[in-house]
């Protein structure tokens, strides 16, 4: 996936911008990531879910689930533990290593970077599916209202 | 008869049942049980010193059985202060780590003696499903640790479990071969022989005793080692090898060398009353091994040309029957307690020397080893589930253990050192 870069005589032109193509090639290309909605998923950690119009995924059976909450506090479950551990938590996890999968419930008003931080710690602990936690009654709410 | 073990998985309810679900004998649905063992809990300082000991010797009884899959404690997400009843578990943070069973123990010592209570839960219902106590002198934490791994393996199986048996094999010294008796994991090693060459040992179905061949007299002779002194019970014949225990522990079987010739022979345990099995002039018969029920021997002859597994009843009459078809060199078989399985080695087509089971009933073999240096002499645990063997594949001749389909090998957590020719008894 290109990014538009500097071409024809613009292209000696300093780029000010920040490249960032391989941050999204590694997070896009090596994790799967897919929308699930938030009554799917009941746990203990409150936090405010991003809202999206996404078809949700129906699970049959119960993921390991991460949140982040709004004090950028990481959970596994319930179970509080930090972001640098997190990657051999999930390494040595029975449950997330034979599913591949876990569910990420983090708070909307967290920065992007922490996100990110809990995605590539899942990722290089060789879990490749992502189920990104997102509440679907606050936007169907809202698109009502929009009409 | 089914070999597989599988696991029925403590998740299915309970229906109209309330003992836990049990580890069964089925097809090829096995799968073993995650489970969680917490760190044992001590409830004092000199418990505190011997829980790691303790700790160890269970872990490794639940890892190297085959039936669980025992989980990393690097994942574990539960409180490292959380209780052991089922009250104070939270059994959502033992569910996310993937734990189907949660073992936990604590431990005791008044100086004299330990005590440690274990407690196996079902994760997924949060319910007690066993709890048992147990005691040792307090200089054998390993075998409490052994006791309360056989109360968990019974629960779940139905069966005994092989924590508490012994192994004899031989170790290697610079002067010789010395024999010697262990429990299931190689530890606590008691010397049983030495001086010169002593080899292929044979526990007694009694648990005391033991029989091995010996060179201390310049000749290969049969020796009985019984409450602590080891006496010659077969010295006849040019030599006189191999010996086996029938499984009511009455008789002995063995392979007696004359001229050139060897043939096999079944005797009392003190070596009176000896009697010709084979009859085979110019041919080579040794290492028998008994079926379960006493009646008949397995062994290894070259009458048809290179050494092939035969059966013949105990008592010599009929005819031999050849087990085995497959191969120009199989040795050292052992049969299992099961019945219907013998182990033996063979020699493959790369000259590498494997460990493979035959069915007695319908000759099907299969292959339990490859490509792992050299696997030889494999003894059968008493509930027949596990087989012990002797393999060079990390570089010298090591004690391992597995299970009887030749899934989950192990080495066992034995000093290094050169062991070969385990046999597992009671």
């Amino acid at each position: 996936m290109g990014m538009s870069g500097g071409k024809g005589p613009s292209s000696r032109v300093t780029m000010s911008e920040i490249n960032v193509t391989p941050l999204v090639d590694v997070m896009l290309v090596l994790l799967i990531i897919f929308m699930v909605t938030a009554p799917l998923i009941q746990q203990g950690v409150k936090v405010n879910l991003p809202e999206a119009k996404a078809a949700p995924v129906q699970s049959e059976e119960k993921k390991l689930v991460l949140s982040v909450d709004r004090y950028k506090r990481v959970f596994i479950g319930d179970a509080e533990v930090a972001l640098a551990e997190l990657e051999e938590k999930l390494k040595t996890n029975a449950k997330a290593q034979t599913d591949k999968e876990v569910y990420l419930h983090a708070d909307r008003d967290l920065p992007y970077g922490i996100v990110v931080e809990v995605m590539a710690a899942t990722q290089r602990a060789g879990i490749d599916n992502v189920g990104m936690i997102t509440d679907p009654f606050t936007s169907l709410k809202r698109a009502k209202a929009n009409k | 008869m089914n070999r597989t073990l599988v696991l029925s998985a403590l998740l299915l309810p309970a229906v109209g049942l309330s003992q836990a679900a049990v580890i069964e004998i089925s097809g090829a649905n096995f799968r073993p049980m995650p489970l969680a063992v917490a760190s044992p809990a001590a409830q004092d300082p000199k418990a505190a010193a011997q829980s790691g000991e303790f700790d160890q010797a269970l872990l490794y009884d639940f890892t190297a059985c085959g039936l669980f899959q025992v989980l990393d404690r690097k994942s574990f997400l539960a409180d490292t202060k959380e209780g052991v009843t089922a009250s104070s578990i939270n059994f959502a943070s033992w569910s996310n780590v993937g734990a189907e069973a949660l073992v936990k123990a604590q431990l005791a010592s008044d100086g004299e003696s330990i005590r440690g209570d274990l407690r196996l839960f079902t994760v997924a219902t949060g319910r007690e499903d066993l709890k048992t106590s147990e005691s040792a002198p307090a200089d054998q934490v390993r075998r409490l640790a052994h006791r309360l791994a056989n109360a968990v393996y019974k629960h779940l199986t139905r069966e005994t479990g092989p924590f508490e048996s012994h192994l004899a094999w031989v170790k290697k010294t610079s002067q010789g071969k010395d024999v010697y008796r262990s429990d299931w994991d190689g530890r606590g090693a008691t010397l049983l022989a030495s001086g010169g060459f002593n080899v292929l040992p044979a526990l007694a179905p009694d648990g005391a005793s033991a029989a091995f061949t010996s060179f201390r007299r310049g000749k290969p002779e049969i020796f009985l080692h019984r409450g602590g002194s080891s006496t010659p019970v077969v010295h006849a014949g040019r030599m006189a090898t191999g010996v086996a225990f029938s499984p009511d522990g009455r008789r002995i079987a063995y392979s007696q060398a004359d001229g050139e010739s060897a043939q096999i022979w079944v005797a009392q345990v003190d070596g009176s009353n000896p009697r010709q099995v084979t009859n085979t002039p110019f041919f080579i018969n040794s290492s028998p091994t008994w079926s379960p029920d006493g009646r008949r021997l397995a062994f290894v002859s070259n009458r048809g040309g290179s050494p092939q597994l035969y059966l013949q009843s105990a008592d010599g009459s009929g005819e031999a029957k050849r087990l085995t078809f497959q191969g120009n060199y199989n040795q050292t078989p052992d049969w299992s307690p099961r019945a219907d399985l013998i182990a033996f080695t063979a020699r493959d087509e790369r000259n590498a020397f494997d460990l493979f089971t035959v069915n007695v009933e319908t000759g099907k073999v299969n292959r339990l080893t490859q490509d792992q240096g050299n696997n030889e002499e494999p003894s059968f645990s008493p509930n027949g589930r596990l087989i012990v063997f002797t393999s060079t594949r990390n570089g010298w001749p090591q004690l391992f253990v597995m299970m009887f389909d030749g899934n989950n090998q192990s080495p066992l957590p034995m000093e290094r050192g050169s062991h070969t020719t385990p046999d597992w008894g009671p």
